[in-house]
């Protein structure tokens, strides 16, 4: 890792100087990381582990359309979520809520400042009835993860905040499952489950859940 | 023209991508016993055995440097009657391809000497780069005794 950290401690002096070619640097900076990403000695168990693979039959294309699907994953206190990317807007740094006089109640936090869009900010946890004390309001161990996630469709958008994002996960939509008895509060909007690294996560029901932000925000 | 490129220390070589049918991660042979120079075994690719030679051993004496840029380049290997083998070959720091123009390639005037393999070379800012011919790899003798160790085998 000595690589990485000199490259970082190069940063500061480097922005001091006039940048007159900064995409000729950039460049040059790139080309260094690569490098040093290309040039790591192999893992173990790697060259075994390919040699297994390509020692498997080519899967074989049977000309049968792979249905596709992709969704956002995060986490909100000990509850793992995914929700269509087709919502999904942003995943946005951490931002102060300003509180809204005489919205105390129900799910609105308040309004938040996404890239100088004013959006109502709502408590997911809330409106899913996620465990409270792993809410976000209240802090969490992992606040480095924190994101103001903003979702919503063509006619509004809303944002709130999540103590994780993993990313976006490809599925094939056969690979769900149907939900439980047992999800609980968020069974009300979750559509299906997904299998995610080893958990299940519940894939939330896009429609239903927007359907409810609009009326507990009207 | 679309080229690959590879490093065999610090010089680089292209293959023409015409050759190259994939290009794999440096994965781990089967050694075969008795193998001869540069040979360094072979690998199983989709079922079929197929023999991989590591350039850096049969150029330079050393064998590739265990890195990620270290990758098997799948070639195919030209038999007689117009038939193709496979033939892996490890080389390193392939990481690039190269677009040129295939008259920019010019006999490099030491021909006498060279190995079989070796074709003309291109120029470019940082030096010269020379084309490798897959199908003079291998010499004539260890073309028969690979092909017919993994036919035997397989």
């Amino acid at each position: 890792m000595s690589d990485a950290s000199g490259t970082t401690r190069s940063e500061p002096v480097e922005a001091e100087t006039p940048q007159a070619h900064p995409g000729r640097r950039d460049r040059a900076a790139y080309e260094e990381v690569a490098r040093a990403l290309l040039e790591r000695p192999l893992p173990p168990d790697y060259r075994a582990e390919w040699a297994r693979h390509f020692a498997a039959e080519k899967p074989i294309d049977t000309g049968v359309e792979v249905e596709l699907a992709s969704a956002v994953i995060f986490r909100i206190g000990e509850e793992w979520l995914a929700l269509s990317t087709a919502v999904f807007r942003e995943a946005a740094e951490p931002r102060p809520v300003h509180s809204l006089p005489h919205r105390r109640n129900g799910i609105v936090r308040g309004i938040v400042n996404v890239r100088g869009e004013l959006l109502v900010c709502i408590s997911f946890a809330t409106l899913l009835g996620i465990d409270k004390n792993a809410d976000a309001e209240r802090g969490d161990r992992s606040l480095h993860f924190e994101r103001m996630v903003v979702i919503g469709r063509a006619n509004g958008r809303i944002a709130f905040s999540v103590h994780e994002v993993h990313g976006i996960h490809r599925y094939e939509s056969r690979a769900l499952t149907p939900v439980p008895g047992t999800v609980g509060h968020a069974r009300a909007f979750t559509k299906a489950m997904l299998s995610w690294q080893g958990r299940t996560v519940g894939l939330l029901d896009e429609t239903r859940l927007l359907d409810a932000v609009d009326r507990n925000i009207a | 023209m679309l080229f690959l490129m590879f490093r065999l220390g610090q010089d680089r070589y292209v293959l023409d991508v015409e050759q190259v049918e994939e290009v794999l991660p440096f994965l781990e042979p089967t050694i075969l016993p008795g193998a001869p120079h540069g040979v360094v075994g072979a690998i199983n690719y989709r079922g079929t055995p197929v023999p991989l030679l590591d350039l850096s051993l049969l150029a330079l004496g050393r064998p590739s440097a265990a890195v990620i840029s270290t990758r098997v380049i799948l070639v195919r290997y030209p038999i007689e009657g117009g038939e193709t083998r496979r033939l892996g070959l490890v080389a390193e720091r392939v990481i690039q391809t190269l677009s040129r123009d295939a008259a920019d390639f010019v006999p490099s005037g030491v021909d006498a000497g060279m190995p079989a393999y070796l074709g003309p070379v291109a120029s470019d800012a940082e030096g010269l780069i020379q084309l490798v011919r897959a199908e003079a790899l291998l010499p004539p003798e260890l073309r028969e005794i690979l092909f017919r160790q993994l036919a035997v085998a397989s």
